[in-house]
């Protein structure tokens, strides 16, 4: 550490202390700088929970916080996917709750009263500073130079990958589990350095807490395995893998399992598969090596061939029996989607649809990662110098990570924190060598490249010779302050970035006056409202799976479908009702005894993210369950368009959703020059007509529309005939139908 | 003579037309699922089209209406047309007793033309079925079913699900693809050919396998890729470049959602100068022992590393017109 030029300048004279303290000094003010960038929503806004998910997660802590943990764990809510229901206790991941409970009682302990959500609100925040400190420490185990460790916590900090999913109130599991993630794989490096029994049990402790906090705990559960699996094949296996692979393993594996969203999964479904494997394998090493000290040379040649063989062959054999018995359950279709990169286009619309599945392209990475993007392959060849198992840790994951983050946008989070790790070992490097202060003397130099000629011996070319210094001032100086330039810039971008995309709440929606003042349209929370307050308690709400949580969480009713895709047929259902004409919609919406229905139309306002922009998916997703019934292609003019103006087809304008959408529209504008915003075109003089419904409420800004289902006619008519009969139409088509029904007739 | 010939035409075709007529239903169907077990599916004529899908008939049929001569340019057709033979013979093979009673039938615009035109078929490949009209299976409607090929050619199995489920309670024969083996053969040969190099060649190879250096670029070049978007094209099928609508090539798509093949290239070229820059500023400038040679040799770097940053960030606020920040030379 003496020898390293930057802290032979930083603490000339000083004591160790003294440079430990400058660090945690440092390291508080990143944490602080990665609290603080998070907190645009809240100064811009105010203290609201954001999107969709989050509303969920604060609905399921606030039952937490009322009911105890138990009730919790046990929780069925019958709020949700009427008139399923949903086991909720057995079907979320409890970590995020169960964190910000924690925090909620002990603050109530230390006599502080926090409202819950403030809690909520700000935990992603509080744990973004934790993540940028346990970059921190996994950083510094793969380089000597502290000053990386530095950097790539405050990479870690402030990159946008990260603050995407953790600015203040996005209360999500994504919030507490990029900690996990960063804090597990430290865990396991200093385990596997050390080959030490508690490191590996502490790893396991923190993945199990990541098992109970996120889904992407399989990414672990993948990466772990494959660093062994490379580690193994490079040569290196040792007895610190097998105890750090062993117990992290074994205990990680129990603690994972008590989680009862995942059960019994870790043995039975096949992206778990590698880790178990790996478990076997490191056993079968262990033992060959004891055999191997045991018995001499040449009879162990025959022992391990018999071995090898008839080890593959079962293990091949079982594998087959186990999955055609059904024993190992299939890949699951999420998995799939990763490899096989159509699957899920043809097979699952449900995950195509979601705009977290979409691939990425190039100017995400960028967006969010800025010029980390071009120092991260930097870093990792860095990493191939030395390449001590701990390297081979960042080059696996950096592979790992790049690919997923490529396949979907979702995944740049558990990419960015080995970019900002590799990064920071990238910059570091460039300052230690550009900030010495001393220049060499070339005689001195090329004495000291003729004594080392020989010995060189690492494995990549270029790092064959000694390294001589940079001899001239001017070229130091300008790379530093070219460095301190890209630096700068990196921290203005990660705040620009920050406060213009990543900080809305799409809750509230924010606009800009003409006069360039701030609007905030705030039509959600004006809808969910008026539900909450002139509909009954129990009045079952149905919408696109999009706003299901934010009906249950701000509304408080019950839904027919929500963001928990669990179940696909549900929600074909009520994309056939919407997607279907009222005839045919109606006896759907009776027999789920919806109340209301729900949709979101920007037309008015530009807002593009409506339901009409959507509503292609509601009629994929309604196909793929009625293909007889509902066609895509029927939604498409003859020349392959998809309109909603007067060229629209008849399925589309007699669509729920269109008319839904549309009804009464017109009123608003002069004769002839209703305009939808979104769309951008003329939309026909005479709106659509609905008989089955009535308008309820609509918003200000028109973005949300409530519709109330009506009751059966008192007069037993149909709802078309009634409504015909309203507007004065005589309807002869109605006599005649109801022909042969004369007997009821009086 | 010549009143003759015209008279025996005439009366030929009144013949044959009336013995056309006067088949029933399932007569046709004997002739037709007779053909078709010879080969199947049945290339119709325009004639034995009309015959096919007259009413009334107590058997369902499927004609793909297409057109594969190659003045027409249907690559869809071509594309399609095997699998829809692997699914006819198929269906066919696995039901010679006719008990599905579906004839499979090909008609191609060359023999067919009227029958496009009366039909008003502007593109091809079609593909209608017919569902009986009688019999204990008939529908209600003797109007035929389109089949919707905006998804692209299907494969077999696909459009095998979508002809099943137009024939419930029939039997519905599995589609058996062909062994194809000329790829097993020459995979067989591939792979031994390879192990065969590979053990002569293991000394000379062993090296390469545990050199760094090869791993290294390896996996640079496989997050280059990845990380300038590479799966996006893969997954979405992008176009390598586009016009820009007045004759010349758009290198970069407009929006920040979208992106050309070569677009990603570019990107991942510049990324890669940028990261190579970086390396030789990190590691090879500072082992150079002469003053001379390292001064060059940074200022080389230094200033690629400048300007290609440079580059980038203008390319970048081409694809997102509200970014605001720059460096110099490209402001």
């Amino acid at each position: 550490m003496s020898a390293d030029p930057l802290h032979a300048l930083a603490s000339a004279g000083k004591g160790e202390s003294t440079r430990g303290l400058l660090r945690v000094i440092i390291l508080a003010l990143i944490a602080g700088a990665s609290i603080a960038s998070r907190l645009f929503s809240v100064i811009r806004f105010e203290s609201i929970i954001h999107e969709f998910d989050p509303w969920f997660n604060f609905r399921a802590t606030k039952y937490l916080v009322a009911n105890g943990f138990y009730n919790f764990w046990d929780w069925f809510d019958d709020r949700t996917w009427h008139p399923l229901g949903r086991v909720t206790g057995g079907t979320l991941y409890p970590g995020l709750m169960v964190t910000s409970g924690a925090i909620y009682h002990a603050l109530r302990t230390l006599t502080i009263p926090v409202d819950i959500r403030n809690i909520c609100v700000l935990l992603a925040p509080a744990f973004s500073g934790l993540t940028a400190i346990a970059a921190y420490l996994l950083t510094n185990e793969m380089t000597p130079s502290s000053s990386a460790g530095l950097l790539a916590a405050l990479f870690m900090g402030i990159a946008p990958g990260y603050i995407s999913r953790s600015v203040a109130g996005s209360y999500d599991n994504e919030a507490i589990a990029i900690f996990l993630l960063v804090f597990t794989f430290y865990l396991w490096i200093k385990a596997l350095k050390q080959g030490s029994m508690l490191w590996g049990a502490l790893c396991a402790l923190f993945y199990g807490y990541m098992v109970a906090s996120w889904g992407g705990y399989a990414f672990i559960t993948c990466l772990l395995p494959l660093h062994s699996f490379v580690l193994i094949c490079m040569g290196r296996y040792s007895t610190r893998l097998y105890v750090a692979y062993t117990t992290w393993y074994a205990l990680g594996t129990l603690a994972s399992m008590q989680i009862p969203f995942v059960g019994f999964l870790p043995v039975k479904t096949s992206e778990h598969m590698p880790a178990l494997g790996i478990f076997g394998f490191l056993q079968l090493l262990a033992f060959l090596d004891y055999v191997r000290s045991a018995i001499p040379s040449r009879q162990f040649q025959t022992f391990l061939w018999l071995f090898a063989g008839g080890t593959f062959g079962i293990g091949l054999l079982g594998l087959v029996i186990a999955t055609s018995a059904g024993v190992i359950a299939p890949w699951s279709g999420r998995f799939y989607s990763l490899w096989d990169t159509g699957y899920a286009k043809i097979h699952i619309p449900i995950i195509a649809s979601v705009s977290e599945h979409q691939p990425t392209a190039w100017p995400a990475f960028f967006f969010d990662l800025n010029m980390l993007i071009w120092l991260f392959p930097v870093g990792v060849y860095l990493c191939f110098q030395q390449l001590a198992d701990e390297h081979v840790f960042i080059v696996v994951y950096a592979l790992f990570g790049s690919y997923f983050a490529g396949v979907m946008v979702r995944l740049m989070l558990t990419l960015t924190p080995v970019v900002c790790v590799a990064a920071a070992i990238a910059v570091s490097t460039l300052l230690d060598t550009y900030l010495s202060t001393k220049s060499p003397k070339p005689e001195e130099s090329q004495a000291a490249e003729a004594a080392e000629g020989k010995k060189g011996k690492s494995g990549l070319k270029s790092t064959s010779k000694p390294v001589v210094g940079i001899y001239s001032i001017w070229g130091r100086s300008m790379m530093v302050s070219a460095l301190a330039v890209y630096l700068l810039l990196f921290v203005l971008h990660c705040t620009w970035v920050t406060s213009n995309a990543y900080s809305s709440p799409s809750v509230v929606l924010a606009s800009r006056l003409p006069d360039g003042s701030q609007h905030i349209i705030d039509d959600y929370r004006e809808a969910y409202q008026w539900l909450r307050q002139n509909t009954r308690e129990d009045a079952k709400i149905m919408s696109w799976w999009d706003y299901g949580y934010q009906i249950g969480g701000m509304a408080d009713r019950p839904t027919l479908v929500d963001n928990n895709t669990w179940n696909n047929t549900h929600i074909a259902t009520v994309g056939k009702a919407m997607s279907s004409s009222e005839e045919v919609s109606y006896p759907i919406m009776r027999q789920h005894e919806v109340d209301y229905v729900l949709v979101v139309f920007g037309g008015l306002l530009g807002y593009s993210g409506d339901d009409i922009n959507k509503f292609l998916w509601m009629v994929r997703i309604a196909e793929g369950i009625w293909p007889d019934e509902v066609s895509e292609r029927s939604f498409f003019t003859p020349r392959g368009e998809y309109r909603v103006d007067g060229e629209a087809t008849e399925t589309m304008k007699n669509s729920l959703m269109y008319k839904m959408s549309y009804y009464n529209y017109n009123t608003l504008f002069p004769p002839g020059k209703a305009v939808d915003r979104v769309r951008g075109v003329h939309l026909p003089d005479v709106g659509p007509t609905l008989s089955t419904m009535e308008e309820a409420f609509t918003s200000e800004n028109w973005i949300i529309r409530i519709y109330k289902v009506k009751d059966l006619d008192n007069l037993g008519r149909d709802h078309m005939s009634a409504a015909a009969f309203d507007r004065g139409q005589k309807k002869k088509k109605a006599t005649k139908k109801r022909g042969p029904r004369l007997l009821r007739v009086e | 003579m010549r009143l003759l010939t015209l008279l025996t035409t005439a009366l030929l075709s009144a013949a044959t037309g009336a013995l056309a007529a006067k088949k029933t239903s399932s007569e046709r169907f004997q002739l037709y699922h007779s053909k078709a077990l010879s080969t199947s599916p049945v290339k119709l004529s325009e004639a034995s089209y009309r015959e096919l899908t007259a009413t009334p008939r107590d058997y369902s049929v499927a004609v793909l209406l297409t057109a594969m001569d190659a003045r027409y340019g249907c690559q869809l057709c071509r594309e399609f047309q095997p699998e829809w033979e692997l699914l006819a013979r198929s269906w066919t093979g696995g039901d010679r007793k006719g008990e599905s009673r579906v004839v499979f039938g090909t008609l191609d615009f060359g023999d067919g033309r009227d029958v496009f035109m009366s039909l008003g078929l502007q593109t091809a490949p079609v593909l209608f079925f017919f569902p009986p009209t009688t019999g204990p299976h008939a529908t209600a409607s003797p109007e035929p079913v389109r089949y919707d090929f905006t998804g692209g050619a299907q494969a077999a199995e696909v459009v095998h699900s979508w002809v099943a489920r137009y024939l419930p309670d029939r039997p519905h024969p599995p589609i058996k693809r062909p062994i194809n083996w000329m790829r097993w053969i020459s995979t067989f040969v591939i792979l031994s050919g390879g192990l065969t190099f590979s053990y002569v060649a293991w000394p000379y190879v062993l090296p390469v396998i545990q050199s760094r250096t090869v791993w290294a670029a390896i996996t640079l070049i496989s997050i280059l890729l990845f990380t300038s978007g590479h799966m996006f094209n893969h997954i979405r099928n992008v176009p390598y470049v586009a016009g820009d609508g007045r004759g010349g090539i758009s290198y970069f798509a407009n929006g920040f959602q979208n992106q050309y093949g070569l677009e990603t290239q570019i990107v991942a070229a510049m990324y890669g100068i940028l990261a190579l820059s970086s390396i030789s500023l990190a590691i090879k400038v500072p082992r150079m022992t002469d003053p001379r040679n390292q001064g060059i040799a940074f200022l080389a770097w230094f200033g690629i590393l400048f300007v290609v940053y440079s580059l980038l960030l203008s390319i970048f606020r081409g694809k997102n017109p509200g970014y605001t920040f720059s460096l110099p030379p490209f402001m």
